[in-house]
């Protein structure tokens, strides 16, 4: 493509020619190497090793061991949960967004997605404050007449999942305004001027061709639920035990880092999975947009 | 407008979208709101105002280390991203050869990654290795975190410079560097800036590496916070955090209102 990487242009050898985007990926490359791509290498290693040598035992344990299959499938759920919750809220802010025509919507989309610039602790204590004994949820379902009694919905899944939602919810809001705006408002007018209702026109139309992007969003969203760590452990504590808070567990509080390693590898192995499934679907789209 | 928003569809959608918004900010509200009242633990509604907990929290030692502790890394790290970053996506632009793609892909995948996995990953080998000392272990562990920002943020941006103004200059008589610094850095500034900006709130924020790889005795912000959170509900506590996110909000107001000013102006 450029002049630089064909060989012998103005009369230089390919060596030559070939130095500057070494010299210019080398930092770049050598860091990967060094903190990313080793030490990710030895912990793979380690999940399959013990002293003897190669193994699989500590696969074995956790596939014999219901404790574990129980954390996986809680992780699972947990992800499915928070996607659908985002999926839920997401798809009706980001389309009014898009499609608002107010000065305001551009302040409005900057003030959703703020949270994301807080961390992720600070957005969890939040939750830990409203859904304590006494805190706002139990009163506001009291009110309401849901509930009789104090509420208490830190230390379960529910409030997880509540909580893990909304530190979410700016990415998948993200992402699909990104999408609806890419939609050419022009289709969906076309729709209705042939006769559909707007809720058909949308269903039809707007829908059917931001599904990419929606799938795109779901899968991030999902990826990032099950790696999440900050939130399950602040709101769920013990008794909602995911697949990150696990690893912790066994790593930082038991010391069983071969074990820990076992569970960080089959998380990263999901999640992998999962990534190559969205870029499979990207690069599909890609193709399908490309197509006259 | 598309839908009209007095139809039955369109107040389903701005109720669903009313309730996005408040359950978005609801959490953020009470962390900043919730230190401002007068009893001795955190409620919601606050009772009473005071800024008694807001101004201890301002005077506690502990979290002036801990923000201090953060920033330097934070800015350590940022900064070694931005140069490490900008490089790489700039011979990613500029050069085609085989492999190219992969690299990139390589490059990026630090975003998928879960950060207790590469935490767990990172301890093994520093502890096996011996490498690196001190704060380093933490900002090597967030350069690899940071890099994908810049990078996300700068491909796009080169990408889109004009190649021609490039090859003016160097018929002009510039040579590469002087080529790069002079005409392509100014124009893709704003994106570079872009991108080091999220790599330092992404630094500055992150918690799971910073339990597993900072220095004993000098945690950073989010690790002060995640540990102090866990013993109990002290109002300081929650008034350290709604300071940081007053101080975050005012960064992005500030940073986008220059943008538009910037945009105004051209």
């Amino acid at each position: 493509m450029t002049q630089a990487a064909q060989s012998g242009v103005n009369g230089r050898p390919l060596w030559r020619s070939a130095l500057v985007p070494v010299l210019l990926f080398a930092p770049c490359v050598l860091v990967y190497a060094i903190f990313f791509i080793w030490p990710q290498a030895s912990l793979l290693g380690l999940s399959a090793s013990d002293k003897a040598g190669l193994t699989l035992d500590h696969y074995g344990r956790f596939a014999g061991d219901s404790y574990y299959w129980d954390i996986l499938g809680r992780t699972l759920g947990l992800g499915l949960a928070v996607t659908v919750i985002t999926l839920l809220l997401g798809l009706p802010t980001a389309y009014v967004l898009a499609r608002s025509q107010s000065r305001w919507a551009g302040f409005l989309l900057l003030l959703t997605t703020f949270p994301l610039l807080v961390s992720a602790v600070v957005r969890s204590f939040g939750w830990m404050v409203l859904f304590f004994k006494d805190g706002l949820v139990s009163k506001a379902l009291q009110s309401l007449g849901l509930a009789s009694g104090p509420v208490q919905t830190m230390y379960t899944m529910p409030g997880v999942i509540i909580a893990l939602a909304q530190v979410l919810l700016p990415l998948m809001v993200l992402t699909l305004h990104g999408v609806f705006k890419s939609i050419d408002r022009d289709l969906e007018y076309a729709a209705m001027s042939l006769g559909a209702r707007p809720s058909v026109a949308l269903w039809l139309v707007t829908l059917r061709l931001a599904r990419g992007g929606i799938v795109a969003g779901s899968l991030l969203v999902f990826s990032l639920a099950i790696s999440a760590f900050a939130t399950p452990s602040l709101v769920g504590g013990a008794r909602a035990n995911v697949m990150a808070t696990a690893i912790y567990e066994q790593t930082v509080e038991l010391l069983d880092w071969p074990f820990g390693a076992t569970l960080a590898t089959i998380l990263l192995v999901t999640v992998l999975g999962l990534s190559l499934a969205y870029g499979a679907l990207i690069e599909g789209r890609e193709k399908m947009e490309a197509r006259p | 407008m598309t839908i009209a928003w007095r139809s039955p569809l369109g107040l389903v959608l701005l109720v669903l979208c009313t309730i996005a918004f408040v359950y978005v900010l609801l959490p953020i509200l009470v962390i900043v709101i919730a230190p401002l009242g007068a009893t001795g633990y955190l409620a919601f509604p606050p009772q009473g105002l005071t800024l008694k907990w807001y101004q201890a929290a301002l005077n506690d030692q502990r979290y002036l280390t801990a923000v201090m502790v953060s920033l330097r890394i934070a800015v350590a790290s940022a900064l070694i991203a931005c140069v490490i970053g900008i490089a790489s996506a700039y011979a990613l632009t500029r050069y085609e050869f085989p492999g190219r793609r992969l690299l990139e892909a390589l490059f990026l995948s630090p975003l998928i990654l879960p950060s207790l996995v590469l935490a767990v990953g990172l301890t093994l080998f520093f502890t096996r290795t011996g490498l690196l000392t001190g704060p380093w272990r933490l900002i090597a562990a967030h350069v690899v975190v940071c890099t994908p920002y810049v990078l996300r943020v700068s491909l796009p941006v080169l990408r889109r410079f004009d190649r021609s103004l490039e090859e003016a200059a160097r018929n002009l008589g510039a040579t590469p560097f002087q080529t790069f610094f002079l005409v392509v850095l100014p124009v893709v500034r704003p994106g570079i800036v872009a991108g080091t900006v999220l790599a330092f709130i992404t630094s500055f924020d992150e918690l799971v590496l910073a339990l597993f790889l900072a220095e004993p005795g000098t945690p950073t912000l989010p690790v002060t916070i995640y540990s102090a959170v866990q013993l109990g509900f002290d109002p300081s506590v929650a008034a350290v955090s709604g300071l940081l996110i007053i101080a975050t909000f005012a960064v992005m107001l500030l940073y986008h209102l220059l943008n538009a000013l910037r945009q105004q102006r051209n």
